[in-house]
């Protein structure tokens, strides 16, 4: 438990400079800035502003992306609440009861208790990570190629399963994101491979590009065909702080929601989705008037944006001890650390630990940041959503082109994410989901080197993934985990946790 | 999810050949493009794995799934999938490969674009994109435009730091 301290006391040390505390702050402020744009979620928010980080030092940029990454969140709540317009999943719940008190001209105290739950849930989850970040690599280190193949299908499947909609498309996708990243020159052999003689394909499809394309170019072909009717809130804010019975009735909420943000965070796969619809079912079924949920009850609003907050903190544990990326916007954070030279996974921790403590660290000076810088700027985050999207859209094209070229300084890649805007907007259209797609590119490369190795040392014979204990359990698990997602009850059971909400 | 829903209800089938049909016939040509594409590779070398048995193995999975898709939606194959928006992506699209082509230069054939920096390329994929909307103003526009540029030029220039040309044509850089 000490260890714990010390290592926080670290972290602290490094994100306690003057730089990277500017760099925490500037990229909360732009992050929100830019999440708050109603049709602009998390994950397009990220892709967008990935490219600034780039000429930063390492421990730098990935401070300043996970300043992004929550201000991003915090935007989309309070995009959501203000106008109505969910920019992820997640925020979903928080948009039904958040929306509503709005209009009841309760709007300043849902984002008040949004921040304040956030806060609390950020605060456990850092500590959470830090307490589990030791033990978690340790066991990282065990797992040989093998293994590692085998956690990693288990991972997909259980994204898979996960994701709403049809399954055979789902896992469709994540098979094209891994065909996608199989383009480029082959990791051993150096032998071109389905690059159709391209020169801008040699290296690969960079990742950024593909996330800008799909995620950013593609959000606008969808919001420019179907407009979505903006209700910005025209009554006042109210007052911002809630009152001490206020706080009083709605922590129970918050710290269940921690609670099961937290755990569910902490599942290989997108299990942090699953946090705010658990929290809203929850909090409805233990409250004495679950006839006020949908119709603007507070503790449905504390309570899922809690889990919101806690499940994407902890989602970062998969990440930075085992190298998986269970969501989108992890994969995101992948692509950037591949970028800064990192690969993710269990050496992290032992070659960088200033990066790793630091990052930890800086996750709760974000979360704090959230909470003094954003609640003074609502007024002016209200006025940025009255901006319309005749405008918003151009400045998002002109940001991302730029972002696009400075990767490389390279026109190509523009085109290319051009290009992906359009497959986006395809997959849209034939109700393709897109996330899986980009898990799936993440881990390809990984899949297919950890494949490679894993048959190089059985001498060729598959059933080495059968034959380590360790992969056969994990394998099994994911096997169990695909036949009950195809069962006929699961299905319906999984289609209500959606639904409930 | 809703989105889609809505939509398809608004615009009546127009093709009638089915979004989840649709979607099974992309899979199929996706697999078949990722064989076609990954045809020259060799599946297995006398050193283990060759280059060319993931790719295969996905194009051909995907290619099953494909099927499976098209034999799932054969009775019911799905909404429409509405209109489809050309009309709005061209613009967008124009907007891209004009910042693509001009901020550096271009070179295609017969065909020679001198590089012109952020301060023409910006202002020239804001206006063409901006076009796309349906409410678009052009006065508005090219006023937005220049701000924008002006913010741009001095947010990722000066103060990121990054190796962006801003008007070669003018300052050398």
């Amino acid at each position: 438990m000490l260890d714990v301290f010390i290592n926080l006391g670290l972290g602290m040390t490094v994100a306690f400079t003057l730089q990277n505390i500017a760099l925490c702050f500037i990229g909360c402020l732009i992050g929100t800035l830019v999440g708050v744009l109603p049709g602009v979620g998390p994950v397009a928010t990220i892709a967008i502003l990935l490219p600034v980080t780039l000429s930063l030092d390492p421990t730098g940029s990935l401070i300043m992306l996970a300043g992004i990454y929550y201000g991003a969140q915090y935007g989309g709540s309070t995009t959501a609440i203000l106008v109505n317009i969910p920019g992820e999943a997640t925020a979903v719940v928080t948009a039904i009861d958040g929306h509503k008190m709005a209009q009841k001209g309760q709007a300043g105290l849902a984002l008040g208790l949004a921040a304040i739950g956030s806060f609390f849930a950020g605060t456990v989850a850092t500590i959470v990570i830090a307490a589990l970040g030791v033990p978690m690599t340790r066991m990282g280190l065990l797992f040989g190629p093998t293994e590692y193949f085998s956690l990693m299908i288990m991972g997909l499947v259980f994204a898979v399963v996960l994701a709403h909609g049809s399954l055979l498309k789902a896992v469709s996708m994540i098979l094209v994101g891994v065909l996608l990243s199989c383009v480029g020159a082959d990791m051993e052999t150096g032998r071109e491979r389905m690059t159709f003689g391209l020169e801008m394909l040699q290296d690969g499809i960079e990742f950024v590009v593909l996330a800008m394309g799909i995620f950013g170019f593609g959000e606008i072909f969808k919001n420019l065909a179907d407009p979505e009717s903006r209700d910005v809130v025209r009554s006042r804010i109210g007052r911002l702080w809630p009152t001490l019975k206020e706080l009083k009735d709605n922590f129970p909420p918050i710290l269940r929601g921690t609670f099961l943000g937290s755990v569910l965070g902490v599942l290989p796969g997108n299990g942090a989705i699953l946090g705010p619809f658990a929290s809203y079912a929850v909090e409805k079924r233990m409250s004495k008037r679950p006839q006020d949920f949908g119709h603007g009850a507070p503790a449905a609003v504390a309570g899922p944006e809690s889990a919101n907050n806690a499940g994407a903190q902890t989602s970062f544990i998969p990440l930075l001890t085992l190298g998986l990326p269970p969501n989108a916007v992890m994969a995101l954070m992948v692509g950037a650390m591949m970028i800064q030279g990192i690969v993710p996974g269990p050496q992290v921790i032992e070659r960088n630990p200033e990066l790793f403590w630091g990052l930890i660290a800086s996750m709760w000076i974000g979360n704090l940041m959230l909470v003094i810088i954003n609640l003074p700027l609502i007024g002016l985050w209200v006025k940025l959503l009255r901006v319309p999207y005749r405008l918003l859209f151009p400045a998002i094209v002109c940001f991302c082109c730029i972002g696009l070229y400075s990767i490389a300084n390279d026109a190509a890649q523009v085109m290319m994410a051009a290009l992906f805007g359009i497959i986006g907007y395809a997959l849209y259209k034939l109700e393709f989901e897109p996330a899986p797609l980009a898990l799936g590119f993440v881990l390809g490369r990984l899949l297919e080197e950890k494949l490679r190795q894993s048959l190089i040392i059985s001498g060729g014979s598959p059933l080495t993934f059968l034959q380590s204990p360790l992969s056969a359990i994990l394998l099994a698990i994911a096997v169990m985990a695909l036949v009950l997602a195809i069962s006929p009850s699961m299905r319906r059971n999984r289609d209500e946790v959606f639904k409930e909400a | 999810m809703e989105a889609t829903s809505t939509n398809t209800e608004t615009e009546p089938s127009a093709g009638g050949l089915g979004r989840e049909r649709l979607a099974g016939i992309v899979l199929v040509g996706l697999g078949g493009l990722g064989l076609w594409a990954g045809s020259d590779l060799p599946f297995m070398t006398s050193e283990g794995v060759g280059s060319g048995l993931m790719p295969r193995l996905l194009s051909l999975v995907i290619l099953g799934l494909g099927l499976l898709q098209l034999v799932l939606s054969r009775k019911d194959p799905g909404p429409s999938t509405g209109r489809w928006a050309i009309r709005e992506t061209i613009p967008v699209i124009l907007g891209v490969v004009l910042f693509a082509v001009t901020v550096r230069g271009y070179h295609l054939g017969p065909v020679t674009i001198p590089g012109l920096g952020l301060s023409i390329a910006c202002p020239l994929a804001v206006v063409a994109s901006g076009l796309a909307a349906r409410d678009a103003r052009l006065g508005e526009l090219l006023v937005f435009a220049a701000v924008l540029t002006a913010f741009c030029i001095g947010l990722f220039r000066y103060a990121l730091g990054l190796s962006v040309p801003v008007a070669p044509w003018l300052l050398g850089y």
